[in-house]
């Protein structure tokens, strides 16, 4: 464990919330619009803490504990992915697997959160979350499994080191990855995180009724999420040369989950959201995508 | 007497003519123009096929990519006289049409050129050495006919031909994909490009083949091939097809292309029994799709209401039974060989029967309408009922004959199980296609029509073939014998018959 | 970087997953001149040391055929049937992109079983992506109602015999290559054709529902 793997986490920690800042901004310059400022999202989780929560009668102790273990989920996710070439503070062998679980552990609580209020809008968005996300599961993990047979290696720290982006089945995981990333964090074209309307809603409508510090400790886990899942990603696609300092490679990632949201930026300004049919035929065409990365690599 | 350029007229006749005949003036010029390539082609064919099967030579020509052997010239002869019969027939059938005002002056241009056009393709596949371009002879027939199935454009005419076009270009695309095989495999042993495709070569090289190549190209042809043969389970454009088709196109249809697509199975059969170590392997294959031809034909012969679909039924019942032959070997092969020209002459017959029926029952093929027909057309009744009596396999007309060998041939492998469905299947394909028959006949006639007079050339389109198919099945000729015997040896299972062992 | 024959032969398989789940047939049409683009200048590539004049007339030829010609064919088609999207096909568009997935495992067995080169060369992905290609088409035409799109699919199935051909017998003689390539235009403008006379006289393409003769 070293010193820079919890300089890593700090850094995460920091400037989670920027990437939703870029994000609108670049959503704001294709409109032709100034936009919310970069740090909007900070100023709405400071605004949200000082405010109090209300909660309604229906609940239990599961709509409370919702977003605090979807929380400490994330919390255990970031020390597990690496980032910049240095190696996670809690990695071990199999850990990409952990991965997966956390995140439907953090998916699993909020489902259930949203159950518990006993609206039929939490209801609905429920299960259309469970069921995207039981395509979207597969996707991720059997891509995951193939870079980790190119590689040989089944902890995510070495692994993403050791993956070249050049070879086909890399790039095929990367763009079933990048599917995936757009659906877990619920953006277009699975999601709009500006809708309005409920009858379109998916993730927003299931945190619809929480308030207060908890939708803070939402609003935060989403950052850190669209923080912990870029930096799958942005792993697999730069490469780190073995023996160089610790910040450039580092610095080379933070540049990278900021192109990576500016991505998500242009893909949410230039497509439209897809009919709700559609969004499992494009969940399971990643998915085939990663089956077959995983088949070229069987060869 | 030069055969190189003897070949060469034989497919560039009917190609010109059917240029020629897009630019006729007036119908009887262009029925005259397409009778003329045909007889011409006909006389042509003739010499040729004398030389190869009376005086034992063998054709080759175009540096080795057309030649003519046994089993080449067996076939087109059995093309030649299908097609000088259609082409009498047709000049009949559409006289009437014309008569009628059915038909334009463009879709008889439509109908000669492209019946030119199909006795070039078919010609092609038959005399060539290239493989490669056996297929594309293959597929241009597909492609010609499919346009003379709808001469007359209807909604059921129109579903047939897309039914057509799309099963058999499938099928035609598996086969393609078996010649590329069976060239990978010459690849691998080393033969240069140039000669992997030429089945002379591959012939002859045939020992040293990568078996495993053959063995998946074989596969493939046999499914390919077979689609265009109208073997089951591939046949579902079959019924569709020759129902929707005027008569002539029938004839033509049953009497030769489904042959022709068998005689490049035929092609393969040496090639595959040599590298396969002459362990059968390929021809239960041939058996199995024979068999199941033979069972799905009588099944669905049944319950036929249409007559053009029941002699479609009819044919692939009989196809069945030639690939069943094949697939046995031995005296099968030459059963098989012998029961193409018969099939051919009397399907042919029974389509030019039911054509003209039709036509004279205003234009439906449906039975229940045509039933008691013998007092309206003594002539095509007596020569559909006859015809269908052969096909069922009435001794003494050459069916049974043929159709008896290949029983004597089962029994002799010990193929128990064969045999008793083949004789399922005939029987079936008997009560069924009787019931049908009789009552076509003999049954009450529910409008009362004027009976309807003959001239010679439909007597003699009804009575020549009748006649041969008896003596054939009395007798077999000399000169007749031998080519079977050569074409069956080519096949390259020596066949074990000797002259007195073919009668009753 | 591996060898541009692999990459080839990926971008073909995804075009063949593409194919399968996609129902707007103008973008079909476009995977498909795309496809034989593709296989134009694969041809080329794979006699990368030895082109002759005749290679490269006959790689444009199918370039320019594959590539443009049978796009503009059925595009006139699309704008004469005035369809834009298949009607509900047989098989659902996810069951398809999971049978091309599973058609893709069998074609690799197939692949192994079929060893056109040495072991271990960078060519292994041929013959499966060649049968990949194959079966797709069969199961476009068999899974769709749409007679544009069972025209497709005969194209698409020979494309696969087509790549499955480049590689198998190096050098077909130039006249069988023409008559080859002839043929599956003539086949092509044939269907292109049918589909006219279908459309007019039925006023539909559903392919489902010419189902007058029967028995």
């Amino acid at each position: 464990m070293q010193i820079t793997s919890f300089i890593n986490i700090l850094l995460g920690l920091l400037l989670a919330p920027l990437l939703l800042g870029i994000i609108n901004k670049t959503k704001a310059s294709f409109a032709g619009r100034t936009g919310q400022p970069l740090l909007q999202a900070y100023y709405d989780i400071i605004k949200q803490l000082q405010k109090g929560a209300v909660y309604s009668k229906t609940t239990s102790w599961i709509f409370r504990a919702g977003p605090v273990v979807g929380f400490s989920a994330i919390l255990v996710a970031l020390a597990i992915v690496p980032m910049g070439g240095v190696a996670a503070p809690l990695a071990f062998s199999g850990d990409l697997l952990l991965l997966a679980y956390i995140l439907g552990t953090m998916r699993f609580f909020t489902v259930i959160a949203a159950l518990d209020t006993g609206s039929s809008f939490e209801g609905m968005g429920a299960s259309r979350e469970v069921l995207y996300s039981a395509l979207a599961e597969p996707a991720f993990l059997i891509g995951l499994a193939a870079v980790a047979r190119v590689t040989g290696i089944m902890s995510l720290s070495p692994m993403l080191s050791a993956a070249h982006f050049f070879s086909p089945e890399v790039v095929l995981v990367v763009v079933a990855l990048m599917v995936v990333y757009l659906c877990e964090n619920a953006r277009i074209p699975f999601d709009d995180p500006n809708t309005h309307l409920e009858l379109t809603m998916i993730h927003e409508v299931m945190v619809l009724d929480h308030s207060g510090p908890d939708f803070a400790l939402i609003l935060y886990s989403s950052a850190l999420k669209l923080w912990v899942l870029g930096l799958v990603i942005v792993g697999l696609i730069f490469p780190t040369p073995p023996g160089s300092f610790w910040l450039v490679p580092v610095f080379t990632a933070i540049c990278g989950l900021i192109l990576l949201a500016v991505i998500v930026g242009i893909i949410e300004s230039t497509m439209a959201r897809l009919r709700l049919i559609r969004i499992p035929q494009l969940l399971v065409a990643a998915g085939s995508l990663s089956a077959f990365a995983f088949i070229l690599v069987l060869r | 007497m030069n055969y190189e350029i003897v070949l060469w007229l034989l497919i560039l006749i009917p190609a010109i003519s059917g240029l020629i005949c897009v630019l006729a003036p007036s119908p009887k010029v262009a029925l005259g123009m397409m009778c003329t390539c045909v007889f011409s082609t006909a006389l042509l064919g003739f010499s040729a096929i004398g030389a190869v099967l009376l005086h034992g030579k063998i054709l080759f020509a175009a540096a080795n990519w057309l030649f003519m052997d046994a089993l080449s010239a067996y076939n087109l002869f059995v093309m030649i006289i299908v097609f000088c019969l259609s082409s009498i027939y047709a000049c009949v059938y559409f006289q009437q049409e014309l008569l009628h005002n059915n038909l334009t002056l463009k879709q008889i241009r439509q109908f000669t050129s492209l019946w030119c056009g199909a006795m070039a393709a078919m010609t092609v596949v038959l005399i060539s050495n290239n493989l490669g371009i056996m297929w594309v002879g293959i597929e241009a027939t597909t492609l010609i006919t499919a346009f003379l199935i709808c001469i007359h454009v209807s909604r059921e005419s129109l579903e047939a031909m897309w039914k057509y076009i799309l099963i058999c270009s499938v099928g035609v695309a598996f086969a393609f994909m078996g010649t590329l095989l069976a060239a990978a495999s010459a690849k691998s042993v080393g033969l240069g490009s140039h000669n992997a495709l030429l089945w002379t070569t591959l012939r002859d090289n045939a020992a040293s083949l990568n078996p495993v190549f053959i063995k998946a190209a074989f596969i493939f042809l046999l499914v390919g091939y077979g689609t265009k043969a109208g073997l089951a389970p591939m046949h579902s454009w079959l019924p569709d097809a020759h129902s929707q088709a005027p008569a002539p196109v029938s004839a033509i249809f049953s009497g030769f292309m489904l042959n022709a697509a068998l005689y490049c199975i035929m092609r393969y059969v040496p090639i595959v029994e040599t590298a396969t170590g002459h362990t059968g392997w390929g021809l239960k294959f041939l058996v199995g799709f024979g068999i199941f031809s033979i069972i799905v034909a009588a099944a669905f012969i049944t319950f036929q209401k249409d007559l053009k679909r029941l002699l479609a039924y009819h044919s692939i019942e009989h196809l069945g039974i030639i690939a069943l032959g094949f697939g046995l070997g031995g005296l099968g092969t030459f059963a098989a060989l012998f029961h193409t020209f018969n099939h051919s002459l009397c399907k042919t017959l029974s389509f030019f029967a039911a054509g003209r029926l039709g036509q004279i029952f205003g234009g439906s093929h449906d039975m229940e309408k045509m039933s008691g027909s013998l007092p309206v057309s003594p002539v095509w009744s007596i020569g559909i009922f006859c015809s269908i009596l052969a096909l069922i396999g009435i001794a003494p007309f050459a069916l049974f004959m043929s159709e008896f060998q290949l029983v004597k041939a089962a029994v002799d492998s010990h193929a128990w199980v064969v045999l008793s469905l083949f004789l399922l299947g005939a029987g079936l394909v008997f009560v069924g296609a009787l019931g049908h028959a009789i009552p076509l006949v003999w049954g009450t006639n529910h409008e009362s029509r004027k009976p309807v007079k003959a001239n010679f050339f439909e007597a003699f389109l009804v009575f020549a073939p009748l006649a041969v198919l008896l003596v054939l099945g009395l007798w077999m000729p000399k000169p007749l014998f031998t080519a079977l015997n050569s074409a069956a040896s080519i096949i390259g299972i020596a066949s074990s018959v000797t002259s007195s062992g073919v009668g009753p | 970087m591996d060898s541009p024959i692999e990459i080839m032969m990926i971008l073909l398989v995804l075009s063949d997953m593409a194919l399968l789940g996609l129902s707007r047939l103008r973008t079909c049409i476009s995977i498909v001149s795309f496809q034989g683009m593709l296989l134009g200048g694969l041809a080329l590539v794979t006699q990368f040391g030895s082109l002759t004049p005749r290679l490269i007339m006959i790689a444009a030829a199918s370039f320019v055929i594959k590539g443009f010609v049978f796009p503009y064919l059925l595009k006139r088609g699309i704008r004469e049937a005035g369809t834009l999207h298949e009607s509900e096909p047989f098989i659902g568009y996810i069951t398809s992109v999971l049978a091309g997935v599973a058609m893709l495992g069998i074609s690799l067995w197939l692949g192994a079983r079929l060893p056109l080169f040495a072991a271990g060369s960078g060519n292994y992905l041929v013959v499966p992506a060649a049968l990949t290609t194959l079966f797709t088409g069969l199961f476009l035409i068999i899974a769709r109602r749409n007679a544009l799109n069972q025209c497709l699919g005969y194209i698409i199935m020979e494309n696969g015999i087509y790549t499955f051909g480049i590689f198998s017998v190096v050098e077909i003689p130039l006249l069988v290559e023409l008559g080859i390539l002839l043929d599956v235009f003539v086949a092509v403008f044939v269907m292109g054709i049918a589909i006219y006379h279908i459309n007019r006289e039925f006023d539909h393409l559903d392919s489902h529902r010419l189902n007058v003769l029967k028995g």
